[in-house]
């Protein structure tokens, strides 16, 4: 990353939560010829940033489509990338002028919103799915655009986990730090905001190590919040400044912070599905076996590697329905409609509901299935 | 009139979608629509509405005995949209497409007019810029494109305090649904570069609201 990129890349990172769009258009990576690869993206500027950076060295194309200025996953998953943005973006920087092949290679985190067949109808070009996480990127170009297995699934590294927990504190911080300065002074302001900033960077860090869905989330979020609390009572302390007040705002801070962790902690990672998504509905994956014809594109678009393709009968099997995030990815990429959810009351949602719906938010699918 | 922006938030229910947009109006969206579809429609013309939504200008078109095609990327505001009785005396059909998708749709010279609300200013400088080009040429000679967006006010005073009302709604749209209008600026100098003639704007609800429009030469 370039020094001057610095601001920015705090600024997409600490406000994630909102869209920032970057133009969109096809942009030369390198110095590519009309038989270069083109890669499709969305205009998040932070993922903008992050390929242009990744792919220095390179030789390719950047198709960037108006995803409305959302992450590829959280604009495909609300309905802001489909093909149809792709096709608009082809056709609007006339790609098919530009190069001499008929390819393009999607963003495998888009396929539950984008589907590639309608793409090859509208535009004559095929498509490919690229690896999960852009930083595989350069090796998939390396073996000519071969991914490789476990480049499909969702990893979720400690530096990233970090910048997941900045998206809760930074917003966080920029409407209580003034509050707590304005009626507490600045010790309190600067105890009860380090206190949250270490809660929430511990209880990221500490991810891996318990279920964010589990029947024990609450138990544990307020545990985390005892011990940011105790963080800013610490801090206050040592200052001298530990009069009553201060003491109960940093413990309420910390109360309210833990309260907004348990909306929807398990929505900020790629391993668990979000409550957002799912209510207090939860689906199974489900295979129809009799329609399965075995293509495997469901298989290529899991992220969470809950599918495997049986060679020998030329069936998927679903192996880990637990891992299941519950995108839709699989459903909606199946040409057969072979696989739906199923919810616990037997009834069940099938493809077109899918991809009418794509994820489930405030529940929409609910209605729909009934 | 600044609160357009809290279309995003009832786009994640079409169901109320038009009450709620009436109501963010002050009851008065319905006057922007039958605007468009006066300058639009007349019996038997071809119309497309880009960005339909839930179809209200395509159908206030079909009300006046047009043949509308209502597009828009959004599957279930076109559900809500077919669920809506369709007028005696015009018809409306609504497909599942984007705004560069129309040369699927529709041969060059095919239609008598091209319509769409609230739908350039969800589109890139470029996507609006190819739209316009596409629809020239898939007008008839003398086919009318009439374009309704958001904007700002035109005087320096009245576009601050648009933006000072707008902010907390745009704060308040962000948290619920991460996303927002944005005021749709340079509409009429870029139709006249994608070739339209006669091209003109008219405000409506205190300035807030733009109806451009244009003629294929």
């Amino acid at each position: 990353m370039k020094l001057l990129d610095f601001p920015a890349y705090l600024r997409d990172t600490a406000f994630r939560l909102l869209p920032h769009r970057a133009r969109t258009g096809l942009f030369p990576i390198g110095d590519p010829g009309p038989g270069a690869p083109v890669l499709v993206t969305g205009n998040f500027t932070l993922t903008v940033r992050r390929l242009r950076d990744v792919l220095a060295g390179q030789a390719a194309w950047l198709l960037v489509v108006n995803s409305k200025g959302f992450n590829v996953w959280c604009a495909a998953g609300g309905g802001h990338l489909t093909h149809h943005d792709i096709i608009s973006a082809m056709r609007v920087a006339h790609l098919a002028d530009k190069v001499s092949h008929r390819e393009v290679i999607l963003p495998q985190l888009a396929a539950t919103g984008v589907e590639r067949r309608a793409i090859t109808t509208a535009t004559g070009f095929e498509t490919r799915w690229g690896p999960a996480r852009l930083e595989d990127l350069p090796a998939f170009l390396g073996r000519g655009s071969r991914v490789f297995n476990a480049e499909r699934f969702m990893r979720f590294p400690g530096w990233e986990r970090q910048e997941m927990a900045a998206i809760w504190y930074a917003p966080a911080l920029i409407l209580l730090t003034p509050i707590l300065w304005f009626a507490l002074g600045p010790a309190a302001a600067l105890a009860g905001s380090a206190g949250l900033v270490v809660m929430v960077a511990t209880l990221f860090a500490m991810l891996p190590r318990f279920n964010p869905l589990g029947r024990w989330r609450l138990p544990i979020l307020l545990g985390f919040g005892l011990f940011g609390a105790l963080a800013g009572w610490g801090l206050l302390a040592a200052s001298g400044g530990a009069t009553l007040w201060p003491l109960i705002a940093i413990g309420t801070t910390n109360l309210i912070g833990t309260g907004l962790l348990f909306m929807d902690l398990s929505g900020t990672t790629p391993w668990y599905p979000s409550v957002v998504n799912t209510g207090a509905n939860p689906a199974t994956i489900t295979l129809n076996e009799a329609r399965c014809n075995g293509s495997g594109d469901c298989v290529m678009v899991c992220p969470r590697q809950v599918l495997k393709m049986n060679g020998r009968r030329r069936k998927v099997e679903i192996r880990e329905p637990a891992q299941c995030i519950q995108c839709g990815a699989c459903i909606v990429q199946c040409p057969r409609d072979a696989l739906l959810f199923r919810y616990a009351d037997g009834s069940t949602v099938e493809a077109p509901t899918i991809r009418n719906t794509r994820l489930n938010l405030l529940g929409k699918r609910r209605t729909l299935h009934r | 009139m600044s609160s357009f922006v809290w279309m995003k938030v009832l786009e994640s229910t079409p169901e109320r979608y038009d009450r709620g947009i009436s109501m963010l109006s002050g009851g008065r969206i319905g006057e922007v629509y039958q605007r468009i579809a006066e300058i639009a429609a007349v019996p038997a013309r071809r119309v497309l509405d880009i960005g339909c939504g839930t179809g209200a200008v395509t159908l206030a078109c079909a009300t006046r005995g047009a043949v509308v095609t209502g597009i828009d990327i959004n599957a279930e505001m076109l559900d809500v949209a077919r669920a809506k009785p369709v007028p005696e005396g015009g018809s409306a059909v609504f497909l599942q497409r984007a705004a560069a998708e129309i040369e699927d749709l529709f041969g060059e010279a095919s239609l008598g007019a091209v319509v769409s609300c609230l739908a350039f200013s969800e589109m890139s400088v470029e996507e609006q810029d190819y739209a316009l080009e596409t629809a020239l040429t898939r007008l008839v000679p003398g086919g009318v494109i009439v374009i309704a967006d958001e904007a700002e006010p035109a005087t320096g005073f009245r576009r601050l305090l648009h933006r000072l009302r707008r902010l907390p709604v745009v704060v308040a749209t962000y948290l619920v649904t991460q996303t927002s209008t944005r005021p749709l600026a340079g509409l009429t100098g870029r139709m006249r570069a994608a070739g339209f003639a006669e091209v003109t704007q008219e405000r409506m609800l205190s300035g807030a609201f733009l109806i451009a429009r244009g003629r294929r030469p």
